[in-house]
C-alpha cells in the first residue's frame, strides 16, 4: 500500500484519479456503466448477426422454430412470445415486445442508445449553456446578473414535468420551426431541447455562485491588472477553475436527463414511436404487465442501473475532485454525531 | 440532487400507483339487487361522454349513456342484433306518413307524455329541440339540413325553420324536406333530435342535464367523474302508459364512475366492485376475460364498424390509384387481427357485416409481391409520407403497423400519434399540414349504408374543418351514385346497389379497410348476463340490466 507521501509531486488531475480509483464502489459502478455503454453500442452487431432483425421490424404473423418446434411470434389472441434465450439461435432472446412482434432484445439495445444519446446530448447542451450564463452572471453582476438569475429562477419555479409534458406533446404533433431552426415532429432533438432548457438552472446557479467567489480571487485581479478583457478573464482564467464542478454536474445531469426522458417518453411526450427508448418500452410493457412482466421490468432495470451508476460515479468524482469539500462534509457529520443531533446530515446537495 | 431524487420518486410512485391501480381499482360497492327487481347498478365507463346533452353527443359513450333518458319521435327497437336496427315509433304514435314524393313526413305525438319535471311534452318541442341543436353547432346538424329552411337557419341562427309545422292540440308534426332523403327515418331516430322542453337553455348542459322523457333520468352529472340515474317519476304515471311497448326497466337506478384505467375496470368487475363496464376489456386482458367468463359474465357483441387506413387521394403519391391499390395488397388483415387481440375480424371492404348492402368480397388478398410491382409501375415522385394515428392502444399499434407497411413499400415515413381526444379534430382540419395517410374507424350512426358513403366518401362532404372524408375522395361518378341512392328508400334493390358501390369504390381504393371491430358485455356475477341487451346503435340498454 502506498503511503500518502507518494502523492507528492503529482498533478491535481492525477491525484483526483487516484482518489477516484480508491473508491471501490465507484469503480464497480463505473464498470457497470461502461458495460451498459458497450451493450447498447453492440446493438447493430446483435441485430444483424444474431437476431437478424431491426429494432422496428414487425413479425406479427410470423413463426419461429424453437428447439425444432414452430411457435407464433404473436398468438392469434395477441399474446407476444416470451424469452427464448438461445432456443431460436438468439432470435427473440427476450421475447417479442408486444403485439407488433418486434424483438425485445434488439429494441432494448437500440432503446438504450436513444436514452443515452438523449441523456448525454441534453446534459451537454444544458452544461454548455449553463457555463456561459453562470460566467456572465457571476462576472458582470449588476443588471446582467439580475436578468439571468431571475430568468433561471423563473424556469426553476415552473412545474418542470407538466410544462415539459405539454411542450413535448405540442412538439410531437407539430414539430418546431423558429427561424432557421426546424425540427420534425418525430425528431429526437425535441426531447433533447426540452430537457436541456429545463435543466440549465440546476447547473447555472451553482456555477454562478462559484464564479462570484472566484472573481474575487487574486489571480483574477492580476489578470485584470495585466489588461485582460472580460472574455479572456471569464474563459481563460475562471473557466479552468470550474472544471471539476462542471465535470461532476455533467455526469449527474446525464442521469437526470435520462430520467426526465424516460418520464416524458412514458407519457408520450418524449421519444416518438416507432423508435424505442427505455421510457417508451416501459409504456408498452406496462400494458402487458400481467402476461409478460419482463417487458416493463427490463427497461426499468436498465434505467435504474444507468442512473444509479452515474449518480455514484458523479458523487465519487465530486469527492475526488474536491477533497476539501468531502473533508468539510465528514467534519460536519462528525460534529452532528458528537453533538447528539437526531437528524442526520445527508449528502451535500449539488443543486 | 434534489430534482433527481424527486424524479426517481415520481418514477417509483408511478410504478407503485400503476400496480396499485391495477390491483385495487376504486368505486363503491353495489347496493345489490333485491332479487329480480330493483337495485342500483354500479357501472363504469373508461371516459366521460363527449357531452351529456342529447343535442351534442356524437360518441358511443354518450349515446349509450343517454339512450333511455332522451327519446326522439322515432327510436331504434329495444333489441340486439339485426332486430335492434329497426326504426320504430318512439314519442310518435306511429311511423311517419311519407308523402309528396318522399318530401313530406307527417307524425303525431303520443298523447299524455310528460318530461321528468312534470312539464307536458308538446309537438312544438320538436322544432325547438331541432333548432337548439343547430344553434349549438351540433355535429348532428348536417343530418337535418335537408329540411326546408334549415340550411338558412344554420347560417343565420334566426328561426323558425319554415319546413316544420306543428299543432300542439292535435300533436301533429309535419316536416317538409327540400328533396327526398332515404335516410331521414333513420335520422329521426337519432338522439340529436330527442325532445326537450321549450325554453331549455341553448348551451351545453353536460353538467346539468335537461329533463328526461325515457324511463330513467340523470339526477347528477359530474363531467370527467361520473353521473347517476334514477327512475323518471313520470314514466310510471304517464309515458310508460303511453308507450307500453317500451320496457320500464328493472333496476331502480345506476351510479356510473369514470375509471380511466381499463385494467382496473376489469379487476373491479371481477371482484364485484362494479356490476358492469361499458367499454371492452383492454386488449392485454381480452383473451383472459373471454376464456374465464364467456357465457356467464362475458359476451362478444358484434359492432357495425369499419376500421381502415385512409390515403389522401388529392396529393401525391396517393393521387395515383396504383399506389393506393398497392397499399391495399400490402396490408395484411391477419396481422391486424392479432394487433387487436381477437377483437377485430379482418375484412377488406367499406360496408361491415350487419350493415344492409354488405356482401363479402376481397379485391386485395394479401400479396406483397403484387404490391411492390404496382409501386414499381406507378413510380411515385413523392416518397415522403406522414402517417397519422391516435395514441390509444391498440390503434397506435395499428398505425405503427401501417407505418412499417409503407416503409416496406419504399416510402420515407414520419409517424404522428395524437391523443385520441383530439385526433379526429386534427386530421379533420384540412389546414393541418402533411395529411397524407393514417388510421381511422367508423361506427354506424344508423343502419343505413349511406351513413358510410355520404359523410366518409362523397366529394361534397369534404370540408375545411370537421372533415370526415379523410381521403378527400372526390369522384364525380361516385358522388352522383351516392346522392341518387341517398334519395331512395332502402330496399333489396338499393342494398344490391350499395354493394356494387362498395366494390366500385374499393377498385379506386381510397381506403385500405382492414376489419370490423367487436365490442363486448362484461358484468359481475351479480348481474344476469342473458338479460342485458346490446343495441348495435346505442350499445347497452340500462333498462335491460337485472340483478340475479
Amino acid at each position: 500500500m502506498e503511503g500518502r507521501g507518494s502523492d507528492a509531486g503529482r498533478g491535481p488531475w492525477a491525484l483526483a484519479l487516484r482518489r477516484l480509483l480508491r473508491n471501490r464502489l465507484a469503480v464497480v459502478f463505473l464498470g457497470v456503466f461502461l458495460l451498459i455503454v458497450v451493450f447498447v453500442l453492440a446493438a447493430p452487431l446483435w441485430a444483424d448477426e444474431v437476431a437478424e432483425t431491426g429494432p422496428n421490424q414487425e413479425h406479427t404473423v410470423e413463426q419461429i422454430t424453437v428447439d425444432g418446434e414452430k411457435k407464433d411470434v404473436v398468438t392469434p389472441e395477441g399474446k407476444p412470445i416470451g424469452p427464448q434465450w438461445f432456443g431460436a439461435g438468439g432470435k427473440f432472446f427476450l421475447g417479442a415486445d408486444g403485439r407488433l412482434g418486434r424483438d425485445e432484445m434488439v429494441r432494448l439495445m437500440y432503446g438504450g442508445r436513444t436514452s443515452l444519446l438523449v441523456g448525454i446530448s441534453a446534459a451537454l447542451i444544458a452544461t454548455l449553456v449553463a457555463i456561459v450564463l453562470g460566467l456572465l452572471a457571476g462576472y458582470f453582476r449588476g443588471w446582467v446578473d439580475s436578468v439571468i438569475a431571475r430568468t433561471l429562477d423563473t424556469i426553476w419555479s415552473l412545474p418542470v414535468f407538466l410544462i415539459g409534458l405539454s411542450v413535448g406533446i405540442a412538439l410531437a404533433v407539430g414539430g418546431l420551426k423558429i427561424g432557421p431552426l426546424e425540427l420534425s415532429s418525430g425528431s429526437l432533438w425535441n426531447p433533447i431541447l426540452i430537457i436541456s432548457v429545463f435543466t440549465v438552472p440546476y447547473i447555472a446557479r451553482p456555477i454562478r455562485g462559484e464564479v462570484l467567489a472566484l472573481s474575487e480571487k487574486e489571480f483574477v485581479e492580476a489578470a485584470v491588472a495585466q489588461g485582460a478583457g472580460p472574455s479572456r478573464v471569464m474563459f481563460g482564467e475562471i473557466l479552468p477553475n470550474l472544471a471539476s464542478t462542471v465535470i461532476v454536474f455533467f455526469t449527474l445531469m446525464i442521469a437526470n436527463s435520462m430520467l426526465f426522458e424516460a418520464g416524458l417518453s412514458f407519457l408520450g411526450a418524449g421519444v416518438q414511436p416507432p423508435n424505442s427508448s427505455w421510457g417508451t418500452m416501459i409504456t408498452v410493457g406496462v400494458e402487458l404487465l400481467r402476461i409478460q412482466p419482463l417487458l416493463a421490468i427490463l427497461p426499468g432495470m436498465m434505467i435504474m442501473l444507468t442512473v444509479l451508476s452515474l449518480n455514484i460515479v458523479g458523487d465519487a468524482l465530486r469527492d475526488a475532485l474536491d477533497p476539501r469539500g468531502k473533508a468539510r462534509l465528514d467534519a460536519a457529520l462528525q460534529f452532528e454525531a458528537q453533538s447528539g443531533a437526531t437528524r442526520p446530515v445527508g449528502e451535500a446537495s449539488l443543486s | 440532487m434534489k430534482k433527481l431524487g424527486a424524479l426517481i420518486a415520481v418514477l417509483v410512485l408511478a410504478a407503485v400507483a400503476s400496480i396499485g391501480l391495477a390491483s385495487c381499482g376504486g368505486g363503491d360497492s353495489a347496493d345489490g339487487g333485491d332479487g329480480q327487481k330493483g337495485g342500483i347498478l354500479n357501472g363504469t365507463y373508461a371516459s366521460f361522454p363527449d357531452f351529456m346533452d342529447p343535442a351534442l353527443s356524437y360518441t358511443a359513450e354518450g349515446w349509450s349513456a343517454m339512450a333511455e333518458v332522451y327519446l326522439s319521435l322515432l327510436i331504434y327497437k329495444h333489441a340486439g342484433g339485426e332486430e335492434g336496427s329497426e326504426v320504430v315509433p318512439g314519442l310518435a304514435k306511429e311511423m311517419p306518413k311519407i308523402s309528396n314524393g318522399g318530401k313530406t313526413y307527417t307524425l303525431f305525438l303520443r298523447p299524455g307524455l310528460k318530461y321528468s319535471d312534470g312539464t307536458p311534452v308538446k309537438a312544438s318541442d320538436f322544432p325547438y329541440s331541432l333548432e337548439r341543436m343547430i344553434q349549438l353547432n351540433s355535429p348532428g346538424a348536417p343530418f337535418y339540413l335537408s329540411i326546408e329552411g334549415a340550411e338558412e337557419f344554420a347560417k343565420t341562427k334566426q328561426g323558425p325553420i319554415p319546413g316544420i309545422k306543428t299543432d300542439d292540440k292535435t300533436g301533429e308534426i309535419v316536416i317538409n324536406l327540400e328533396g327526398p332523403r332515404g335516410t331521414f327515418v333513420n335520422e329521426l331516430g337519432l338522439m340529436f333530435v330527442a325532445l326537450l322542453p321549450k325554453g331549455t337553455p341553448i348551451e351545453d348542459l353536460s353538467a346539468n342535464p335537461p329533463p328526461a322523457t325515457g324511463p330513467y333520468m340523470i339526477t347528477k352529472s359530474q363531467p370527467g367523474k361520473g353521473w347517476e340515474y334514477k327512475r323518471n317519476p313520470y314514466w310510471a304515471k304517464a309515458n310508460g302508459k303511453a308507450m307500453p311497448e317500451l320496457p320500464a326497466g328493472v333496476i331502480d337506478g345506476a351510479k356510473i364512475t369514470v375509471v380511466r384505467n381499463d385494467q382496473a375496470q376489469v379487476d373491479d368487475v371481477e371482484r364485484g366492485i362494479y356490476d358492469w363496464m361499458q367499454n371492452p376489456p383492454p386488449s392485454s386482458r381480452y383473451a383472459e376475460v373471454k376464456e374465464n367468463y364467456e357465457g356467464s359474465q362475458f359476451r362478444v357483441e358484434p359492432a357495425i364498424s369499419t376500421y381502415f387506413f385512409w390515403m389522401n387521394t388529392q396529393e401525391p403519391p396517393f393521387d395515383d390509384v396504383k399506389v393506393r391499390q398497392a397499399v391495399n395488397y400490402a396490408v395484411d388483415s391477419r396481422a391486424l387481427e392479432r394487433i387487436y387481440a381477437g377483437q377485430l375480424v379482418g375484412s377488406h371492404q367499406i360496408l361491415p357485416p350487419g350493415m344492409p348492402g354488405h356482401q363479402e368480397f376481397d379485391l386485395y388478398p394479401y400479396d406483397i409481391a403484387k404490391a411492390q410491382e404496382l409501386i414499381k409501375e406507378a413510380n411515385p415522385s413523392d416518397m415522403d409520407i406522414t402517417v397519422w394515428t391516435d395514441s390509444e392502444s391498440p390503434n397506435n399499434e395499428a398505425g405503427e403497423y401501417f407505418n412499417e407497411v409503407l416503409k416496406d413499400l419504399g416510402f420515407n415515413t414520419t409517424f404522428k400519434a395524437l391523443n385520441a381526444d383530439n385526433f379526429a379534430t386534427v386530421i379533420g382540419n384540412l389546414s393541418t399540414p402533411d395529411l397524407d395517410a393514417g388510421w381511422a374507424n367508423w361506427f354506424q350512426d344508423y343502419p343505413h349504408p349511406n351513413d358510410f358513403f355520404q359523410l366518409l366518401l362523397a366529394g361534397e362532404s369534404i370540408q375545411p374543418t370537421n372533415n370526415y372524408n379523410f381521403s378527400q375522395f372526390d369522384d364525380p361518378a361516385i358522388n352522383k351514385r351516392i346522392t341518387e341512392l341517398g334519395r331512395e328508400q332502402l330496399g333489396p334493390e338499393q342494398e344490391e346497389a350499395y354493394h356494387l358501390l362498395d366494390e366500385e369504390i374499393m377498385e379506386l381504393a381510397p381506403w385500405a379497410p382492414f376489419g370490423t371491430r367487436t365490442l363486448s358485455t362484461f358484468v359481475s356475477d351479480e348481474i344476469d348476463l342473458d338479460s342485458v341487451v346490446f343495441n348495435p346503435t346505442f350499445g347497452h340498454y340500462l333498462s335491460s340490466f337485472e340483478f340475479k
